[in-house]
């Protein structure tokens, strides 16, 4: 730009740092964090809740115990899922956030599978019933690539509608179709029990934690060697980057994004698995709901890598885990846990940003 | 289905159409201004949502639906303000910091709504009354659709053609528009493009927030978690779908309303169809019209693409 002389007064101007360092970028995060708590802190405050007290019992109730941390590793489970879902996902520039509607298709799918392999042997059965969960995930994936190579439609708009959609398919399943709970007469809107066979063993004789977990566990590991150690990853990463010159270099998009979103929803279809076979043993709505969205806060706050999600999926799924205790001791209601989340999220997307950029004043510089 | 078709039936199915369109216009018609100022709000939902909650509040609390609709526009207003400041001060990817402020909104929403009605029952208001416009609203049909309806459907569809002439016949839209095809022309000039970023996404949200308050008042008498139910979503949809323009827009929205308007009569009649299919209707005509969609000759060039000098 050579017009900058034309400017009469000296103005702060945003340039990229070519190498943002490791302190600069920590300090950042730091920041936003506390930032994040303070603005927390103040949501509290202002509508008179006890904020000392609803923030050590948020904290004991996450990590104060042995059992607490059972129940937040618990919590945590679907929560990395979808999280590492959004990774896959974002770091290829495919915004979709198709996570939600994904962990619903996973859970349908893995019900569906284990009323069909019934009567399998055991280990064969629970192989099959997490497979078709993680192809209902898969599938529903996709359909969103698919439209968005074919059609040229908008992923976060398609996958938006995507989610309202298979939450209306489900409610006609559950309420009136045909797996409704029979021989309740009541309507809870789910299905009877699921056969104790399928359901996913539990971890070192605890009641929480299950199989689930160790899922979690091997996709966050698959998915760091997928995105740094394969050529896959090597197409995600580039398509994030530069997609027009991966193009060049020959590779087909629309089959990558396909790809891309494919395994992104079987990782999120493994969420709806884990919490229907793991927790709560019946297909049902309001256990799923919400999975999807606060794992694209916990993928972003992690920084769109797998240990970082890990990390921020834990520090979640305790808060989710002590809102309870929260709720009944400090009388605070358990919806401040999303509000806290949305919260954060915005404070480390600023931090990103500050992170990446520094403030030089033109005129000072040689532009 | 003849039942579907019996004249009191359709008269108010139309009637109904009219009235749902317009929250949906509101938002979209907003939102065209900050479209074409280059600024892809995707915090629409967020914003209609966090609208509808400030009404509900404020309806609730002082007992005057007008001052709910003042609360719901300066509600819309914040979150323009914070879209703005992510958008055009701190130049996040615009998709993703639409979609921090959805989720920021579903939480706050509800963790404000679960402290308002903590240990009451939950209050409720008295919402819009129909206001027949004299003379038109006897012609038959005609009168009951288009003119018996509240005040604020009226404002919504008057400011399509308000919004249509700020675009296109004044300095200040042709800036605008400017904005989202070329900024560094009007940067250049030395015309200052944060500010205009600042008011397009403005007037985007008010509007936006002004339609959530009518969807709280207009339908409802008390507030419900996600009570948008993707209506802000719609109105992105609707947008695209019409092209950038407003007669487009005003045409997507009207598919929207009338497929929504049908599914609530289809389960008043009680037919032996699972009512889902049709709830689902507009969500699955939103993606159809977007598969369909051949023309986008009008989409801003530099539409969601933060601006570096």
């Amino acid at each position: 730009m050579t017009d900058v002389a034309t400017y009469p007064r000296k103005r702060l101007k945003l340039e990229r740092r070519v190498n943002p360092s490791f302190s600069w970028t920590f300090t950042m995060y730091l920041a936003a964090t506390l930032l994040g708590l303070a603005l927390s802190a103040l949501l509290l405050w202002t509508s008179g809740a006890d904020v000392v007290k609803a923030f050590s019992t948020l904290l004991t109730g996450a990590f104060g115990s042995q059992k607490a941390w059972v129940a937040t590793l618990s919590k945590a489970t679907p929560l990395i899922l979808t999280g590492l879902a959004t990774v896959v996902a974002f770091r290829a520039q495919v915004w979709s956030i198709g996570q939600e509607g994904q962990v619903y298709a996973g859970a349908m799918g893995a019900y569906l599978g284990c009323l069909m392999f019934a009567g399998l042997p055991v280990w064969l059965y629970l192989s099959l019933i997490i497979l078709s969960g993680m192809i209902g995930g898969a599938l529903l994936g996709s359909i969103a690539a698919w439209l968005k190579d074919r059609f040229d439609v908008n992923e976060i708009i398609s996958t938006v509608m995507m989610n309202y959609l298979i939450v209306f398919l489900l409610s006609y399943l559950l309420g009136g179709g045909p797996w409704t709970e029979v021989a309740s007469t009541v309507v809870y809107q789910q299905t009877g029990p699921v056969p104790a066979l399928s359901e996913l063993p539990h971890l070192m004789g605890s009641k929480k934690l299950h199989l689930g977990f160790v899922f979690a566990m091997v996709s966050a590991v698959i998915c760091y060697v997928l995105l740094e150690k394969t050529p896959l990853g090597y197409e995600i990463r580039a398509m994030g980057y530069n997609p027009v010159a991966l193009a060049y270099r020959g590779t087909n998009i629309g089959r990558t994004i396909i790809l891309v979103m494919a395994i992104s929803g079987a990782i999120a279809g493994l969420a709806g698995v884990s919490q229907i076979f793991g927790t709560s043993h019946r297909l049902r709505a309001d256990t799923l709901y919400g999975l999807g969205y606060t794992g694209i806060i916990i993928g972003m706050i992690g920084g769109l890598r797998p240990l970082g999600t890990v990390v921020a999926g834990i520090v979640f799924g305790g808060l989710a885990s002590g809102a309870l205790y929260m709720k009944l001791l400090a009388k605070v209601p358990s919806a401040l846990v999303p509000a806290m989340e949305g919260i954060l999220l915005l404070t480390f997307l600023c931090a990103a940003v500050a992170a990446r950029y520094k403030f030089v004043r033109v005129g000072d510089v040689d532009v | 289905m003849s039942e579907l078709f019996s004249e009191a039936i359709l008269i108010s199915i139309l009637a109904g159409t009219v009235r749902i369109m317009t929250p949906i216009l509101f938002a979209a018609i907003g939102e065209l201004v900050t479209q074409r100022a280059g600024i892809w709000n995707m915090g629409v939902e967020g914003t209609m949502l966090m609208g509808a909650f400030t009404a509900y509040i404020v309806a609730t609390a002082t007992g005057s639906i007008w001052l709910a609709v003042l609360g719901a526009m300066m509600a819309g207003a914040m979150m323009g303000l914070l879209t703005a400041f992510m958008t055009a001060t701190m130049r996040v990817d615009h998709f993703i910091s639409g979609l921090g402020i959805n989720l920021l909104v579903g939480g706050l929403t509800l963790y404000w709504f679960r402290i308002y009605i903590k240990g009451r029952a939950q209050p409720t208001f008295d919402g819009f009354d129909n206001v027949a416009i004299p003379g038109l609203s006897a012609i038959p049909w005609i009168g009951e659709i288009l003119f018996t309806q509240r005040l604020l459907t009226y404002v919504a569809f008057a400011m399509v053609p308000v919004i249509w002439f700020l675009l296109y016949r004044t300095r200040w839209g042709l800036e605008l528009r400017c904005l989202g095809e070329n900024p560094k022309a009007l940067d250049i000039k030395g015309l200052n493009i944060v500010r205009r970023q600042y008011v397009a996404v403005l007037i985007g949200s008010v509007m936006t927030g002004l339609g959530g308050g009518f969807l709280m008042l207009g339908f409802s008498d008390r507030f419900l978690a996600d009570i948008t139910a993707g209506r802000g979503w719609l109105a992105v949809v609707a947008i695209i779908a019409g092209n950038w323009m407003p007669r487009g827009v005003l045409a997507a929205v009207l598919v929207f309303a009338l497929l929504e308007s049908v599914a609530t009569h289809v389960q008043v009649l009680g037919l032996n169809v699972p009512h889902q299919i049709f709830l689902a209707m507009p969500y699955l005509a939103s993606i159809l019209l977007l598969m369909g969609l051949r023309r986008k000759t009008n989409q801003p060039v530099k539409l969601g693409i933060p601006y570096f000098r």
